[in-house]
């Protein structure tokens, strides 16, 4: 049970105890079997953050320092300059792992320094010596080497900054056209400590922070992966990477509460969705499948296609395994959202199949709509006023889309914007004042 | 060993990598800069739209095209070896492109850009030669200097790179002979 809920439960016990509807004795065997909860440390908080935050900006201010370029220096000096702020950096991650070893907010302090300096350092010897960039050489060194730090401080700002920058290097890589999918096993190495993380407490607030970076990154990265060899691939592979992304969070971590606690699920809903949407036009749907073969103008080894096959098969694959546990499951959710995988291969088929793309497209209508009609009724019967909205959004987008494909004229959309309206500001209000009723009711 | 020495072992191994990227870009290009053979490239005006000028120059290379037999061995962004050698004025020419590094032979890696076969000619960036970093005062001083002078007097501008193997690393950058910061020294408002 999260804390809210605890704490929620603990608030509600005097009162149940005093109406007779709990023993004295039953207080004290609940309050035994959750425990006391911890209390929530603002001061320390504050402390962590604002450390990060005065590394980074001291970090960025070293960078900058240097990078006015002290030409009148001589090279020897300028060697040792280029140092300086790297070995600072080490000795004061070193006093933290040795003297401060329980303080987080010196642990991600001085690892956020850490990181950022031996980029300073290496961007400063490539000042020096004229070195104009190999930027995606420079971000993988980069990486590598602040990467140990992650481990060694047990800290989350320096994975979020080897995130970024393997991230970035994947992405440059593929902008020169090189082999980006070296991503996927520099990604893993993040994998031994978020499992540490999870076991320690799947709630906390760094392995959330972390598979929040890890969702952004991993769909950007499945994106410039990938040769596109197959043209149209991206369409199977994202739908099911942000299904597996749902699916995950719906059954490994249903008991936390909020948005920002649950990434997986909310990155995956919110993927599915907008991907949904964009699948309901026709183009993503135009020159794809096996008669597009890339295959004859690839000029690359076909090995570097490897990566297209494994992650196009089996990210929908293992979505599609996940969803089939949620049916026996049966949460209605987790099977909304866990069909996009199928539809998209479904679709995918029929357009290759036909080069038709009116019937895949009008698949992901249909889609569309149930699954927006599904949040809104669900979210109005369980007063959840966010899925209430989410899917009133879908629909909306989905009307709107299709009347502005369609010849209809200025008075009759103008009247569908009016009732969306309408609807919208109706449907909150309503729900406004059950949630203000039940209160009244408590 | 129990887990404090290990922390430390690993942080010190950690702590020596760390030190020795940077260590080794500095006594590689120190090495180069020492033994390397030197040569002069003239230069050529430049393209002034770029977002990121200011606190370096940028450099455009000659020879910019080579003649070469076998153009359709070439493609876009392809990663070349250009054998250097030197013309009457003792200013740097291509001898030749190669696809693997010449042994015993002063090359330097570029990229080639467009090939034309007609012409039977190839062009080519160096890529790793492009730039040369100044303070952010003096870095667009010194590029309009440099710009007008590849423009109006043709030429009086040119680089010195070490060249050891296929390690090549800029020296100088010289105006009217000479060395940039002497130059802006002695021409404070020809800027």
């Amino acid at each position: 049970m999260s804390k809210q809920a605890i704490q929620w439960l603990y608030h509600e016990l005097p009162r149940l105890v005093a109406q007779g509807l709990l023993t004295p004795e039953a207080d004290a065997k609940l309050r035994a079997h959750y425990g006391p909860i911890e209390p929530a440390r603002p001061a320390r908080l504050a402390v962590i953050i604002f450390g990060v935050l005065g590394a980074l900006l001291i970090g960025a201010g070293i960078m900058l320092v240097l990078a006015h370029n002290w030409e009148d220096l001589s090279r020897p000096v300028r060697a040792v300059l280029s140092f300086l702020p790297l070995v600072l950096a080490q000795g004061l991650a070193a006093w933290t792992m040795f003297n401060r070893p329980q303080s987080l907010a010196w642990r991600e302090g001085a690892g956020a320094l850490l990181f950022l300096m031996i980029g300073a350092s290496i961007s400063l010897v490539a000042q020096t010596y004229n070195i104009s960039g190999d930027l995606p050489r420079f971000l993988l060194t980069w990486a590598l080497l602040g990467l140990p730090v992650v481990y060694l401080l047990d800290a989350v700002v320096p994975a979020l900054l080897y995130l970024w920058g393997i991230t970035e290097w994947a992405c440059h890589l593929r902008w020169e056209d090189g082999f980006a999918a070296g991503y996927w096993p520099l990604a893993a190495l993040l994998l031994p400590l978020l499992a540490l993380w999870l076991r320690a407490g799947r709630y906390r607030v760094r392995p959330t922070l972390l598979l929040w970076a890890l969702c952004v990154s991993v769909t950007v990265a499945a994106g410039v992966t990938i040769e596109r060899v197959l043209p149209g691939l991206w369409i199977m592979l994202y739908a099911g990477l942000f299904a597996l992304m749902f699916l995950i969070g719906e059954f490994w971590y249903g008991a936390a509460e909020g948005f920002w606690a649950r990434p997986l699920r909310h990155f995956g809903a919110a993927g599915v969705l907008v991907l949904a949407f964009l699948f309901t036009f026709e183009w993503p749907w135009k020159e794809i499948g096996w008669n597009y073969w890339y295959g004859g103008r690839f000029h690359h080894p076909a090995w570097r296609a490897i990566p297209d096959a494994v992650l196009g098969s089996l990210i929908p694959i293992a979505a599609i395994v996940l969803l089939g546990m949620t049916v026996r499951r049966k949460t209605p959710l987790g099977l909304l959202f866990g069909l996009a995988p199928i539809l998209a291969i479904l679709g995918y088929a029929l357009a290759s199949l036909t080069d038709t793309y009116a019937p895949s497209a009008g698949l992901f209508d249909l889609y569309l709509l149930v699954a927006g009609l599904w949040l809104l009724v669900s979210g109005i019967r369980i007063n959840k006023q966010g899925q209430m909205n989410v899917g009133l959004l879908a629909i909306t987008a989905l009307l709107v889309a299709r009347f502005f494909d369609s010849d209809l004229d200025f008075l009759l959309r103008g009247l569908l914007f009016i009732a969306l309206g309408i609807a919208f500001l109706v449907a909150n209000i309503v729900m406004l004042r059950r949630k203000g009723a039940n209160h009244e009711q408590a | 060993m129990n887990k404090r020495n290990l922390i430390l072992l690993g942080f010190a191994l950690v702590v020596a990598a760390q030190l020795a990227v940077p260590a080794w870009m500095i006594m590689e290009r120190e090495w180069t800069l020492r033994d390397g053979q030197v040569f002069k490239f003239r230069t050529r005006p430049i393209d002034p739209a770029d977002a990121f000028r200011g606190r370096y120059v940028w450099l455009g290379l000659e020879p910019g095209v080579v003649k070469t037999r076998d153009v359709n061995a070439w493609h876009y962004d392809q990663k070349a070896f250009a054998v250097l050698g030197t013309d009457t004025n003792e200013f740097a020419t291509v001898e030749r492109l190669e696809h693997k590094a010449p042994a015993g032979q002063a090359a330097v890696p570029v990229h080639v850009g467009w090939t034309d076969t007609k012409k039977g000619e190839v062009h080519i960036n160096w890529t790793g030669l492009d730039r040369f970093y100044m303070t952010e005062q003096k870095a667009p001083a010194a590029e309009i200097a440099y710009r007008e002078h590849n423009r109006r007097t043709n030429q009086t501008c040119h680089v010195t790179v070490r060249v050891r193997g296929t390690h090549a690393v800029i020296e100088d950058l010289f105006m009217d002979g000479r060395p940039i910061h002497a130059w802006l020294k002695a021409h404070p408002g020809d800027k």
